[in-house]
């Protein structure tokens, strides 16, 4: 028996074990009758390898590419941060992650993390970024920043979500992002089996696993065994010239159960986005819940800055040496500054500031890009000094407010 | 992988401003002042669309076209109205004098839909500064009058001293077809104007409200009552238009910081058609 059946013969235990009644259980029973399928998207084409193999696979991928940077999330200082690898074996294995509103540490017992408070977006579009250089005669001195390669190594597939939706309000015009965009040569994902407890990505249809978007993708199904597939041509070369075993019956079996469960666990962590979209229609103006619900806001913007999909940037005057550096610099919509003008604010109280961020991720984000801008990473929630969690706001919306 | 992305007209660093320089300046009223911009070549823009005004070493701001350009003997002459708030403004104001340089990007935003106003009555609704990107409207509809139906002009300011424009009000109604009424929200000498709002005057205007085009630019304030005002003569939502103001940055779309509900002022905008925006304007601080 090939993967192909195994496939069919997982989603059907899905279906009639778990997601009977979940909005994504009817898309891949849709699916389920054509040859290609929501979760993996090459008709699982699953190989098996361990951690050794993942170097491998990234090795022949950087001789392929040829003189490539790695960037990928690595411990630092108690904390995993996205930045660059020296090497691919930097990706923590050796620990996890435990996460709550307003919590996060590292704990030495467990191998799987969810995700870094920075995001693919501190490389794609940095916290401070260079746009132009003005002499004093207002000549502009153009910078002249190097060409790179760049590979994403085992990325979430909700920062890789968080790409697609920055591509749709950045790539092609703002200058820095579309450079450094098109740097990219390859993405590795990294499909999450275990989801952390401030996650909810199936519900913004974000994750856990990846379909479209990649090369190479892999799960952590074991300590050390992992499922690979691939998502494009190269992916499938590497794969192959990695020499990868194609895998067996039970790591397919474990490794839809898993998915199956992540996804079961997470969904009725929200409301469905259709019913959270209306609500917020109805309650755009409701000064009052928007006051409740951010009542423990302080406005600090730690949320913005840990979203992988706020791109919100002030633009500063910097003048050393003759010469004005116009730097690009994020401001979060939370912060006082945000809708503050000469003369007025048109954002002043902090409950617009926070509807705002609501808003747009639910409601304004469909219509700048045609999709939700929530990849429901969580970040917002866990690094919170206050735990304010975005998911007790969305629930109250469909609730009425009354708990 | 290959990326499938498209770069729509994408092609140098936008933020890079031309180089313009101040060949008069005109001071209007306290704390506002025209400036007259010329460069080297041609400069495209439209009524209702604004420039990215740049001050070395302190930043930029946005100033809508206060007049119709003029092209010719291969340079470009623009004006901007320009009035004093923060450290840029003040900037300009106190620091750039007739011979200076300043640096220019633009054009931004969408415009006022002179097009779509042809063959149809038209009343401009100002307040205070925001009579400024009205202007070329009144210059346009003047050199093309007989593309348009009757014009009514309502501007008003706090005080008859901080009109803008005032040398030229006369002109305005003697265009033919053209009536100008004038609003001070405080009383003062020689004042024989309305005293009061300037959106109180929208009672007193005589058009086709079938077929009407309404551009309203002032404080949000003053532009929502202008809007319920309309909205109570009869004005269809479709025809009032109004010119917003939000924090920008960049002018292109991606700084975000001039959103306004999904929309970003400086690109859908900065002219909204009321019933296009008429979820959000009621909305505070949306």
């Amino acid at each position: 028996m090939d993967n192909e059946c195994y496939l069919h013969k997982a989603k059907y235990v899905m279906l009639e074990t778990r997601l009977l009644n979940t909005g994504l259980a009817k898309k891949v029973w849709s699916c389920s009758t054509m040859n290609t399928n929501e979760l993996c998207g090459n008709n699982c084409n699953l190989f098996v390898g361990g951690f050794k193999d993942l170097g491998t696979v990234v090795k022949l991928l950087q001789e392929d590419l040829g003189g490539v940077r790695l960037f990928g999330y690595k411990l630092h200082n108690d904390r995993i941060e996205f930045g660059e690898m020296k090497d691919f074996d930097e990706i923590p294995t050796t620990v996890a992650d435990i996460q709550k509103p307003g919590y996060f540490r590292i704990s030495s017992t467990g191998y799987r993390f969810r995700h870094s408070f920075s995001s693919p977006k501190a490389f794609l579009l940095p916290p401070e970024h260079s746009i132009l250089t003005v002499s004093q005669g207002y000549e502009i001195v153009e910078d002249g920043d190097g060409e790179m390669g760049v590979v994403f190594l085992g990325i979430k597939p909700c920062d890789r979500k968080a790409m697609s939706i920055l591509d749709g309000i950045l790539y092609g015009k703002s200058p820095v992002y579309t450079k450094r965009r098109d740097s990219i040569k390859a993405i590795i994902v990294e499909e999450c089996l275990e989801p952390g407890e401030t996650c909810f990505c199936s519900a913004v249809k974000a994750g856990p696993t990846i379909s479209s978007g990649f090369d190479i993708a892999y799960a952590r199904l074991y300590k050390d065994t992992l499922v690979f597939k691939y998502g494009s041509s190269l992916g499938e070369k590497i794969l192959v010239k990695a020499g990868l075993q194609k895998a067996q019956d039970s790591h397919v079996k474990a490794y839809f159960e898993m998915v199956a469960n992540a996804i079961s666990m997470m969904n009725s962590r929200i409301s469905r986005v259709e019913e959270l979209q209306k609500a917020l229609k109805e309650r755009i103006g409701d000064k009052s819940f928007w006051e409740k619900v951010s009542s423990n806001c302080v406005g600090c913007g730690n949320c913005n800055y840990v979203c992988p999909t706020c791109f919100c940037t002030e633009i500063n005057d910097i003048v050393e040496e003759g010469y004005s550096k116009r730097i690009g610099m994020w401001l979060g919509c939370l912060t006082y500054t945000y809708g503050l003008v000469a003369g007025g604010h048109f954002r002043q109280e902090l409950y617009t500031r926070y509807r705002h961020f609501v808003l747009h991720k639910f409601l304004f984000y469909p219509k700048q890009v045609g999709d939700v801008g929530c990849v429901g990473c969580g970040r917002c929630i866990t690094w919170c000094p206050l735990g304010v969690d975005l998911r007790d706001t969305l629930n109250l919306l469909v609730e009425g407010g009354t708990r | 992988m290959k990326v499938e992305l498209q770069k729509d007209n994408y092609t140098a660093n936008p933020f890079v401003f031309r180089k313009a320089l101040v060949v008069n300046k005109v001071e209007e009223a306290p704390g506002i002042y025209t400036y007259f911009l010329k460069f080297d070549g041609e400069f495209k823009i439209l009524p209702g669309q604004f420039n990215m005004l740049y001050v070395y070493g302190l930043g930029e701001v946005p100033i809508s076209l206060s007049n119709l350009p003029i092209f010719r003997n291969g340079y470009t002459l623009l004006e901007h109205t320009v009035r004093v708030m923060g450290a840029v403004t003040k900037a300009i104001t106190l620091g750039l004098g007739i011979g200076s340089f300043i640096g220019i990007r633009g054009p931004y935003g969408n415009g006022w839909p002179l097009k779509d106003a042809e063959g149809r009555d038209i009343t401009i609704v100002g307040g205070g500064i925001g009579i400024a990107p009205l202007r070329p409207i009144i210059k346009y509809v003047e050199r093309e009058r007989e593309k348009f139906g009757r014009m009514n002009i309502l501007l008003g300011a706090r005080t008859p001293r901080d009109m803008p424009y005032k040398y030229e009000l006369d002109k305005y109604g003697a265009i033919l077809n053209t009536k100008l009424l004038l609003s001070s929200d405080t009383p003062a000498d020689g004042w024989v104007h309305h005293v009061g709002f300037v959106t109180d005057l929208i009672n007193n205007i005589d058009v086709n409200i079938k077929n009407s085009v309404v551009f309203v630019c002032g404080p949000e304030v003053m532009m929502r009552v202008a809007v319920k005002k309309l909205l109570g003569r009869g004005f269809r939502k479709e025809d009032i238009y109004l010119s917003l103001e939000r924090r920008m940055r960049c002018g292109i779309g991606v700084c975000g910081t001039c959103q306004f509900g999904h929309y970003f002022v400086c690109r859908d905008g900065p002219v909204f058609r009321y019933s296009d925006i008429e979820d959000y304007l009621w909305v505070e601080g949306i």
